[in-house]
C-alpha cells in the first residue's frame, strides 16, 4: 500500500486523546498552533477509563493548576460533577483538595465536544503507527491506514496503549484498555528513535448494576453542601448530587482471596512489571495487611443515566469467578451483578529521564511526551503533563521561549522536576508529601501562582484580567493589613481574597522559611548545565558521583542535586565548574 | 537536598586541628561582626578593616582565652564577606568553646571548603585556583563524612541515627494523613505522638550538650595499625610514639585489646589505634573479642597502615589482612603498607613495591611514615581549607534539631493540631540531622508509609 501524504501541514500533532491529549491540543491550539489531535477512536476521547472521580489530595491543587493555566478538566468536572467533597478540611489549609465525582459519558463528550469547536484544531480517526523523523527532528506522524501528517512537532500521549496487555486471572490478552486494541507499531517507532522503554502495570475493579446493591447496608456518603466547584471560573454547581456509598470486606472476603491466589497473575509470577503502591490490588492488600480485619470500599455512581456502579478499593486480577465469590462476600453486595469485570494491565512507558523539562525528548526534538506513557497515574497527573506539553510545543515551533514550571510554582512542577530528575519505578502519583515547599502550593493560591502564566500566554480570557489583577493586589494589600479596593466583576472575589489572606497570615513564619529555600535553589535552577558538558574531567568529584551524572546527564544544577547519590558538595564543585566555563566563553 | 547557603555567616577553625600552641577561628559572612560582638569583650565601637586587638572571650561571665582579635570588612577579605580573625589558644576545650559560642549566636559551623567556595563565587579568586578548589572541597568533604560517622565514640552515632529514624517514623505518621485522599487512617494518637516527639528532642538536647563539651569526640586523624599476629605491630606503635605504650614479646597475639595513642605531627593531631592481629582462627573468647574490636576501629579508621614482616615470606595470614582491611575500611580511607623489621635480612621474592620500608628497631623509615600519614591533611590545609571540628558540628546540628522539635510540640498543642506544620517542623529537624547522616528523601517517608499504613485505592 502507497502512502498517502496529507495535503496539509501542521505546526504540532498530538497522538492520543485521552487527558492528556486533549489539554495538550486544546493548549497548542489556543496559543495558535496548526493543531492535529488523531486518536484510535473518537467516541473515546476523554474517556475516564478506570474511576469516576476528578482530583483529591494533592491531585484537586493539581487541577485547580491546570485551570489556571487555561485548562479543560476543571471545567468539565464541574459540569459533569455529581457528587464532590473538599478533603483535608481539619488537616491544615495547604492539604486541603477538592475532589468530584462525575458523570463519565457528560464528561467525556463534553471533552469532545470542546475540541470540536477548537479553532486551529482537526481531530481525526486512525492509528498513529510511526513518528517520521527528518534532519534529526520530530517531522510528523504516519498512520496505520498509511497516511503521513507532516508537522513542526509531534506530542505522544499514549496512556496504556503502548504493547498494552490485559490479564483476568491467568487469562490474558492484548489491549489498550477493554475493548481497545493496542498500539504495538509505536512502541517500535520510538525504540527505533532510540528512546528506552520499561514496562508498568495497573488495574481496575468491576463495575456492579446498582439495582443489585443493597445501599441499606451501607454507609451513606453525601456530597458537600453547597457543592465546591474546582474550577475558577465555574460560579455555582448546578447539577442534582447524588450520594457515595461505603461497606467494607470482611473475613470471609480475606479466606477467599487467599484461597484464590494461585490463580492470580500477580501472585503466580507472570505479570513481573510494577503496579503503583497506592493503588494496590484487593489481593495486595490483604497479604501484605494481613490483620486488617477489613478494609474500606467506596461505591461510586458511575453517571446520571446508567446504575453502573465503580466499587472503588477492589482493583484485582483474580479470575471472573473469584471476583464474584470476593464481591459476594461483602455486606451489601451479596446479591450484586458484575457488569465489567476487573482487570490488570501492562504497558510501555517511556523513561521520563530522556525528557527536558518542557516534556520534549532530549534524543529527538519536537517530539514530546506526555502522561501516563511517562510512567505516571491518574487522570490528572495526565492532564497537568499535557498542559505543559501543549504549550511548548506550541512555543517552540512559534520560535519562542519555553514555559517551564518550577518546584516552588506548582504541583505540575513538582511532577515535571521528579519525573524527569529521578525516573520512576512504579506509576508516578502525586503527594503532597513530595513537595518541599507545600505550604506555597495550596487549591486556594493555584490562581495567584499561575494564573499569571495563564494570561500572559492568552489561555485565560484577556476580559477577565483587569479582575484578576484587582484581586491579587487585594490578596497583598489585606495580608499587610490593609483595606482593598472593590474589585471589577467577574470569578475573582473579596470574600476569596479574605479567605487567602487569611491563610497566609498565618501561615507566615513557615510560608517565609519555604520562599527563602526557593529563593536559594532558583539560582541554581538557572544555571544550566550544557548538553556536552565532560564530567570526567571534574576529577574532584566522587566517583559515585561522576557515575549518575553521566547516566542522568541533568539540565541544571538544581537538578543534578536531586539526584539521588549527588551530595551538596558534590553540587558546590559542578558550581565552581560551570562558573569556570562560563568565564571561558566570555 | 538542603543546599548550602550562600549568604549566612558561617565559622570554622582555620589552623590544622591538633596541639598546635594556637588556633585560628574564623567567622564570616554578613552577620560576622554582631556575633562575634555576643562573645568577645570589650567589643570595639567601630572595628577598623584589618586592625588587630586583643580581646577577651567570654561565655557568660567566665572569661575562656584572651585572643587576638582582626576584623576584615568585605570585600576586602579572604572570602569576599565582612570576616573576623580570632587566634586563640589551642587548646581543643578553647577551639571548642569558641566555635560553640559562635553557634550559639546564629552561626552556622562552615561545611568544608566553604570558605574557599564564597571566596571563589564573590571572585576572589583566579581561574587557576578554580579547579584545585574542587578537589578541595571533595577530599575535605569526604573527610568530614568519615568524620561524622567516625569519630564519635561509644555508639554516640548509633544513637544520633536512632533520632533520625525516629523522626522519619514520626513525619511518616503525618504525611500518611495528609496525603489521606480517603480519610480512612484513624486520626493520629496525639498524646502518644507528643511524648515521642518530646523523647526525641531530649535525647538530642542531651547529646547535643555532650558534644559542646566535647565528651564522645576525640578529633584528630584516626590511624589504625593493622596486621597478621606477630608482623611488629605494637613495636612501630612504641617506635612512633618515642616511648612504649605496648607491651611487646615475640608471641604472637600479645596484644588483645586495642591500644590507643596520641602523637602531634607537624601540628597534626594523629590518634593511633594498635589492634589485635586479624588472625581468623583465634582460639580464645579474649582474642576473638580482641579482633572483634580491631575490625571495629578500621571501620572508623582515615588510614590503615598494614603491616607485614620484611624479614619472611608472605604468609596466608598477611593477605587474610589485606583483604579484611579492604573490606572493613571506608570509602576513601587511605591504605599504607609499611614492611617492618626492614633492619633484618629481606626475605628473597618479598616486593616492596608499594610499601613503605621502616625498621621499628632502629628507626629507620619513621619519618618517612610520619610524613606519609598526614601528607593528606597537609594538602588539604595549603588552601585555606578549615578544619572539621566534629563536636561543633554535632552540637550545631542536634541543637537545630531539638529547637525544631520544641516547635513541632507547641503547634501540636493547637486543636485542632495543623499536622502540615508540625510537618514542617519535623521535616526541618530532619534536615538539621542531614549534616551528620545525609538527607531524608520524599522516597524514604513514603516507603515507610506503605510499609506502615493500607492505603490507596
Amino acid at each position: 500500500m502507497t502512502a498517502f501524504n496529507y495535503p496539509d501541514s501542521f505546526d504540532v500533532i498530538v497522538i492520543g486523546a485521552g487527558h492528556a491529549g486533549c489539554e495538550a491540543a486544546l493548549a497548542a491550539a489556543r496559543l495558535g498552533a496548526g493543531t492535529l489531535l488523531i486518536t484510535q477512536d473518537l467516541d473515546a476521547i476523554g474517556m475516564m477509563s478506570c474511576n469516576p472521580s476528578i482530583g483529591g489530595v494533592g491531585k484537586g491543587q493539581l487541577v485547580r493548576e491546570l485551570d489556571a493555566l487555561g485548562g479543560e478538566m476543571a471545567k468539565i468536572a464541574d459540569f459533569s460533577m455529581l457528587n464532590c467533597h473538599m478533603l483535608n478540611m481539619s488537616k491544615g489549609a495547604a492539604v486541603r483538595s477538592p475532589r468530584a465525582q462525575c458523570d463519565k459519558k457528560m464528561y467525556q463528550f463534553a471533552m469532545k465536544h470542546v475540541l470540536e469547536r477548537q479553532p486551529n484544531l482537526r481531530v481525526i480517526q486512525d492509528e498513529a503507527a510511526q513518528i517520521l523523523e527528518k534532519g534529526g527532528k520530530a517531522a510528523g506522524v504516519q498512520t496505520a491506514r498509511n497516511t503521513r501528517y507532516r508537522s513542526g512537532a509531534v506530542i505522544l500521549t499514549a496512556g496504556t496503549f503502548l504493547r498494552g496487555v490485559i490479564h483476568i486471572g491467568l487469562d490474558s490478552f492484548p489491549g489498550g484498555r477493554y475493548n481497545h486494541p493496542p498500539s504495538n507499531l509505536l512502541s517500535k517507532s520510538l525504540s527505533a528513535l532510540g528512546l528506552k522503554l520499561g514496562r508498568l502495570k495497573t488495574g481496575t475493579p468491576m463495575r456492579l448494576n446498582g439495582r443489585s446493591i443493597d445501599f441499606s447496608k451501607c454507609e451513606r456518603q453525601e456530597t458537600d453542601s453547597p457543592p465546591i466547584p474546582l474550577s475558577h471560573f465555574t460560579g455555582e454547581i448546578k447539577n442534582p448530587q447524588l450520594p457515595c456509598w461505603i461497606t467494607r470486606t470482611g473475613a470471609a472476603t480475606a479466606e477467599i482471596i487467599k484461597a484464590g491466589l494461585h490463580l492470580s497473575p500477580l501472585y503466580s509470577g507472570k505479570i513481573k512489571s510494577t503496579g503503583p503502591r497506592y493503588c494496590p490490588s484487593i489481593e495486595d492488600k490483604v497479604v501484605k495487611f494481613p490483620h486488617h480485619g477489613a478494609h474500606h470500599l467506596f461505591l461510586e455512581p458511575e453517571g446520571f443515566n446508567t446504575a453502573e456502579y465503580y466499587v472503588n478499593g477492589l482493583s484485582t486480577s483474580l479470575p471472573e469467578e473469584v471476583q464474584v465469590e470476593i464481591v459476594r462476600s461483602v455486606a451489601g453486595l451479596e446479591k450484586a451483578e458484575i457488569m465489567r469485570a476487573a482487570y490488570a494491565i501492562e504497558y510501555d512507558y517511556s523513561d521520563p529521564r530522556q525528557l527536558d523539562y518542557t516534556l520534549e525528548a532530549r534524543a529527538l526534538p519536537g517530539l514530546y511526551l506526555a502522561g501516563q506513557v511517562n510512567g505516571t497515574t491518574g487522570y490528572e497527573e495526565a492532564a497537568g503533563q499535557g498542559v505543559v506539553a501543549g504549550i511548548n510545543a506550541a512555543l517552540k515551533v512559534s520560535g519562542r521561549g519555553p514555559l517551564i514550571l518550577r518546584r516552588d510554582e506548582g504541583y505540575i512542577g513538582v511532577m515535571i522536576d521528579d519525573l524527569v530528575s529521578k525516573g520512576v519505578d512504579e506509576p508516578y502519583r502525586i503527594f503532597t508529601s513530595r513537595a518541599e515547599y507545600r505550604l506555597l502550593l495550596r487549591s486556594d493560591n493555584a490562581d495567584l501562582r499561575l494564573a499569571p502564566h495563564g494570561f500572559a500566554l492568552g489561555l485565560l480570557d484577556p476580559a477577565l484580567r483587569e479582575n484578576f489583577e484587582a484581586y491579587r493586589t487585594a490578596a497583598e494589600v489585606l495580608l499587610s493589613g490593609g483595606k482593598p479596593q472593590r474589585l471589577p466583576p467577574g470569578p475573582w472575589t473579596l470574600e476569596k481574597a479574605h479567605a487567602t489572606a487569611a491563610i497566609d497570615k498565618d501561615y507566615a513564619v513557615y510560608i517565609e522559611r519555604n520562599r527563602r529555600e526557593a529563593e536559594k535553589m532558583k539560582k541554581l535552577e538557572h544555571l544550566r548545565i550544557p548538553e556536552n558538558f565532560s564530567y570526567a574531567k571534574a576529577k574532584a568529584l566522587s566517583n559515585e558521583a561522576r557515575h549518575k551524572l553521566e547516566k542522568h546527564r541533568p539540565l541544571t544544577l538544581a537538578q543534578a542535586g536531586r539526584i539521588p547519590g549527588v551530595t551538596p558538595a558534590d553540587v558546590q564543585l559542578l558550581w565552581i565548574l560551570l562558573g569556570k566555563r562560563e568565564k571561558n566563553d566570555d | 537536598m538542603k543546599l548550602p547557603e550562600t549568604s549566612d555567616t558561617i565559622a570554622a577553625q582555620s589552623t590544622p586541628p591538633g596541639a598546635g600552641a594556637l588556633a585560628v577561628i574564623r567567622i564570616s559572612g554578613p552577620a560576622a561582626f554582631s556575633a562575634a560582638s555576643s562573645f568577645l569583650s570589650p567589643f570595639p565601637r567601630d572595628p577598623g578593616h584589618a586592625a588587630a586587638r586583643l580581646l577577651s572571650v567570654m561565655d557568660g561571665g567566665a572569661l575562656v582565652d584572651r585572643a587576638v582579635v582582626v576584623f576584615y570588612r568585605g570585600p576586602a577579605s579572604y572570602t569576599g564577606d565582612d570576616t573576623v580573625e580570632i587566634s586563640c589558644h589551642g587548646s581543643p576545650y578553647i577551639i571548642r568553646t569558641i566555635l560553640n559560642l559562635a553557634v550559639k549566636s546564629g552561626v552556622r559551623p562552615a561545611e568544608p571548603g566553604e570558605f574557599t567556595l564564597r571566596s571563589f563565587l564573590n571572585g576572589k579568586m583566579d581561574l587557576a585556583q578554580a579547579e584545585a578548589v574542587g578537589e578541595l572541597i571533595a577530599s575535605a568533604s569526604a573527610g568530614a563524612h568519615r568524620a561524622a560517622i567516625a569519630q564519635a565514640e561509644g555508639g554516640l552515632s548509633a544513637e544520633v541515627r536512632g533520632i533520625r529514624a525516629a523522626l522519619v517514623g514520626l513525619l511518616a505518621e503525618l504525611e500518611a494523613r495528609l496525603d489521606d485522599s480517603y480519610e480512612e487512617i484513624p486520626a493520629l494518637e496525639m498524646r502518644s505522638f507528643a511524648r515521642l516527639a518530646s523523647a526525641s528532642r531530649k535525647k538530642a538536647l542531651s547529646l547535643a550538650s555532650g558534644f559542646e563539651a566535647g565528651r564522645g569526640i576525640r578529633e584528630g586523624l584516626k590511624v589504625v595499625i593493622t596486621g597478621a599476629p606477630n608482623s611488629g605491630k605494637s613495636s612501630l606503635l612504641n617506635a612512633l610514639l618515642g616511648y612504649d605504650r605496648a607491651m611487646v614479646s615475640r608471641r604472637a597475639g600479645t596484644t588483645r585489646d586495642t591500644l590507643e595513642a596520641a602523637l602531634d605531627i607537624d601540628g597534626f593531631s594523629v590518634l593511633f589505634t594498635d589492634t589485635a592481629g586479624l588472625n581468623a582462627r583465634a582460639a580464645s573468647p579474649l582474642e576473638r573479642e580482641g579482633i572483634k574490636r580491631a575490625e571495629k576501629a578500621i571501620a572508623r579508621a582515615d588510614a590503615v597502615v598494614l603491616v607485614k614482616d620484611a624479614s619472611i615470606n608472605e604468609t596466608p595470614g598477611d593477605r587474610r589482612a589485606e583483604k579484611e582491611t579492604a573490606r572493613l575500611a571506608l570509602k576513601g580511607a587511605r591504605l599504607i603498607r609499611v614492611l617492618n623489621k626492614s633492619d633484618l635480612p629481606a626475605k628473597k621474592g618479598r616486593s616492596a613495591a608499594g610499601c613503605l620500608e621502616v625498621s621499628a628497631k632502629t628507626g629507620k623509615g619513621l619519618p618517612g611514615l610520619k610524613a606519609a600519614l598526614v601528607a593528606e591533611q597537609k594538602k588539604v590545609f595549603r588552601d585555606g581549607a578549615q578544619a572539621v571540628v566534629t563536636s561543633a558540628r554535632h552540637f550545631a546540628a542536634l541543637s537545630a534539631a531539638a529547637g525544631e522539635l520544641a516547635g513541632l510540640e507547641a503547634v501540636i498543642r493547637k486543636s485542632p493540631p495543623p499536622l502540615e506544620l508540625a510537618a514542617e517542623h519535623l521535616r526541618g529537624a530532619l534536615e538539621a540531622l542531614a549534616s551528620l547522616l545525609g538527607e531524608t528523601t520524599p522516597e524514604e517517608v513514603l516507603s515507610s508509609i506503605f510499609k506502615n499504613f493500607c492505603i490507596g485505592k
